[in-house]
């Protein structure tokens, strides 16, 4: 049935880089420094302020931001994190990295398919250390309200802000309303690089915990003996190698630059998805035009209607040209969690996991082709 | 950009490197793709081992390691005293507790396999063998030791790639279950960061290729390819992927490698006729060990600490770059791991040696320059 070996005419992400990008890359390589040190230290001051956060910790992936995360709020054996399973498995294996269990909680509808405040509420229990709030496909979730139950019963929120670069709610920056946000430069990101991720935010100490142990809790680095700063070091707790390197952070560096322009012109093209897909019969386009000013517009998820029909909606759009994922399985359903966790219900999520398509969509991508995939989703739909 | 005359490691990455790597940023697919299997395959070619996985660091490569082997709580895992952290961490982060053992001394930094078999216990699942510097531990001897009490090898060749075990050219980690390998930026082989497990054992490559990725029965490019898009999670695995940028740098380097150690080796051979006989200064392991050896760091030997710091001192005045290892028992979070007696041979290895600078990039005239540095400075010594 699949279309073996060959790429799709319309893949689900499509990354193009500028010359000055590779300019970036070819001049860190050239000057021989590839360990974290000058570039890495000019992102983090740059996103940082781009955020509006104190502080920004460039890490190797998003899962390893939020594993620091979830350390520095001092999740540890026996605790508790309320995550949603309507996301990315590492939002939950994360706190199993630290011992603790992940307690999955319900998306609000197929509307809004981001982490239900009341649900969470029902959830805390003495043991709940922190709360992990996706911000699903780059749109904000309810993160005020879940902001005010996590203070009143002080408990840290994090935020998952994988999708959300740039994106914001009232004004302020999605990753900073929490105790920390963890980002994603993933390669199918809004700000991609390959792998890479990292922390921002505004705790002092948190900042230093998190800088700590992505450098194996050395008081000091490569870059500091080099530099003569320093001649030797300890090593103060069980750290980590979750450090990003030079060219990643060069690379970052001169793609953030053109983050926002990207990211309007993202915000165009999903308004015009959104139109046309507003005409295809059958499906569900989650999230309101008006949420899309804020938004950094990750992806195009859609939901199909009618239950059971994802795989062979996925198969005719495949045979088409065009190339959809899962965004996102649910947790608790694969084998791993059903192991660990069995009989856990959650009607929303699941249904949503069963119907939920996204779509191709890039910045450069055509009218044409936005057209071509609402047609073959009617079609397909349709027979 | 540093001020040093000598620094300890100069990485050059010549045109073709830099054009490897535009050439994947121009394709726009960075994860983990056909780059990195290209990467792999010519890895396990060039360590004469049939699987080689590639991973984010050598950090996640001893972990990953740990995990495939089976370790975990309540296991004991032995480890060399003097080596990098990362070494005794990875024990730590599967829930096992590390035992750190001494190394031989001052003349050999490596794993004393004698002092391995008197720190066995009923607990102990797996020996950690570092080959130090470059230089080969007694990998066959601890390969027969662990036969001998059914443990697990695991080699953690962070600093060894191309470092052999015997006269038939056998390289590090093919002895041991599992092999961890750095590309770390001061490696001899770099990509600034990067690792890889390698293992004869395909069940034990298929688990760490497993756990590399989150356990995911499919990966993005799988996908791309046109795999169906749902897929399963069936472990608790992790991001320690390399993307497809540094697997096109280590592609690139790859083929130069050979070379490179052979100028490090002759750079080493220059080093020790220079210095031998000059009062103050011995080196550590034999003719034959150099011959063996990748030779990631030259370390020389001071009389005592106290001259090695101020030897350092004076060499940092002529500006050049030198470092030296502590041992891990006495970094604040091991010295409850330090065993009755101590660990005499690590300590007297650690306290006294000072790794002087070294890269393939350097000729002989500048062994000439830090050798004259250090003549002056042992002179002070006196």
């Amino acid at each position: 049935m699949a279309i073996a070996e060959s790429a799709p005419e319309l893949p689900l992400f499509d990354l193009r880089l500028e010359p000055q990008d590779f300019e970036a890359v070819a001049q860190t390589l050239r000057s021989g420094w590839l360990t974290l040190g000058p570039r890495t230290a000019e992102f983090e001051q740059a996103f940082a302020e781009h955020l509006g956060a104190r502080h920004a910790i460039a890490v190797s992936s998003c899962t390893a931001a939020l594993h620091l995360s979830y350390l520095a709020a001092g999740v540890g054996p026996g605790d508790e994190v309320i995550v949603p399973a309507f996301t990315f498995a590492a939002t939950a294996t994360a706190a199993i990295y630290c011992g603790a269990t992940p307690v999955f909680a319900e998306i609000s509808s197929r509307e809004q398919p981001m982490l239900d405040p009341e649900d969470v509420a029902a959830k805390i229990t003495a043991r709940t250390k922190a709360v992990c709030v996706v911000h699903y496909a780059g749109y904000a979730a309810a993160v005020d309200r879940l902001k005010e139950l996590c203070d009143a019963h002080q408990i840290a929120l994090i935020e998952d802000v994988a999708h959300a670069p740039s994106a914001s709610h009232q004004g302020r920056k999605l990753g900073t309303w929490g105790l920390a946000g963890a980002f994603s430069f993933f390669s199918n990101k809004v700000l991609s690089v390959g792998e890479g991720g990292l922390v921002c935010t505004d705790d002092d100490e948190v900042a230093a915990f998190v800088r700590s142990r992505r450098s194996q809790a050395m008081t000091s680095g490569t870059w500091d003996r080099h530099s003569g700063r320093t001649d030797t070091y300890d090593v103060v707790a069980l750290g980590y190698n979750y450090r990003l390197d030079e060219p990643r952070s060069a690379l970052l560096l001169s793609r953030l630059q053109r983050l926002e322009s990207e990211i309007e012109r993202r915000r165009e093209l999903t308004y015009r998805y959104r139109e046309l897909l507003s005409q295809v019969p059958g499906i569900i386009v989650p999230f309101e035009d008006s949420q899309v000013p804020e938004s950094c517009c990750y992806v195009i998820p859609i939901m199909l209607a009618q239950d059971g029909r994802q795989s062979e909606v996925s198969a005719g759009l495949r045979e088409r040209g065009i190339q959809t994922s899962i965004f996102y399985p649910s947790i608790h359903k694969f084998t791993a969690y059903r192991e660990r966790f069995p009989d856990i219900s959650l009607p929303v999520t699941e249904l949503a996991s069963r119907t939920e398509l996204t779509l191709p969509f890039y910045p450069h991508m055509s009218n044409a082709d936005q057209d071509r995939v609402a047609r073959a989703l009617t079609e397909v739909i349709g027979t | 950009m540093s001020d040093w005359r000598m620094p300890l490691t100069d990485i050059k990455v010549p045109e073709q490197d830099v054009e490897a790597v535009l050439d994947c940023l121009r394709s726009g697919w960075l994860t983990m793709g056909p780059r990195t299997q290209a990467f792999e395959a010519a890895l396990a070619e060039f360590v004469g081992t049939p699987h080689a996985v590639a991973v984010s660091s050598g950090t996640a490569a001893l972990h990953l390691a740990c995990l495939a082997a089976g370790i975990g709580e309540g296991d004991e895992v032995i480890v060399p005293a003097l080596t990098f952290v990362a070494s005794a961490s990875a024990a730590r982060y599967v829930g096992a507790q590390p035992v750190l053992c001494d190394v031989l001394g001052p003349h050999d930094f490596n794993i004393d396999v004698q002092d391995v078999e008197r720190r066995i216990t009923p607990r102990t699942r797996a020996v950690v063998a570092v080959h130090f510097c470059g230089y080969p531990a007694q990998a066959l001897a601890l390969r027969e030791l662990c036969d001998r009490h059914n443990l697990i090898l695991i080699e953690d060749c962070a600093q060894a790639i191309g470092a052999v075990v015997d006269e038939n050219g056998r390289q590090v980690g093919t002895v041991g279950e599992l092999g961890a390998f750095s590309f770390f930026s001061k490696k001899q082989l770099c990509v600034g960061e990067g690792g890889m497990v390698s293992s004869a054992d395909p069940e034990l490559a298929g688990k760490v290729r497993q756990l590399r990725s989150h356990a995911m029965t499919s990966g993005t490019w799988d996908r791309h390819r046109g795999h169906d898009p749902a897929y399963d999670i069936v472990d608790i695995g992790f991001n320690f992927r390399l993307d497809e940028p540094r697997a096109a740098l280590g592609l690139s380097r790859l083929p130069r490698l050979q070379q490179d150690i052979a100028q490090r080796r002759a750079l080493v051979r220059a080093y020790r006729e220079r210095l031998a006989g000059t009062p103050g200064i011995e080196v550590p392991w034999s003719d034959l060990a150099v011959e063996r050896s990748s030779h990631f760091a030259f370390p020389v030997l001071l009389p005592d600490r106290e001259a090695r710091d101020r030897f350092r001192d004076d060499l940092k005045q002529a500006g050049v770059q030198s470092t030296w290892y502590p041992a891990l028992h006495t970094f604040t979070d091991y010295r409850h791991l330090t065993p009755q007696g101590g660990l005499p041979g690590a300590e007297q290895a650690s306290w006294r040696h000072c790794a002087l600078p070294l890269s393939s990039s350097m000729q002989e005239s500048d062994v000439d320059l830090v050798v004259e540095v250090v003549r002056n400075a042992v002179a002070q010594l006196a």
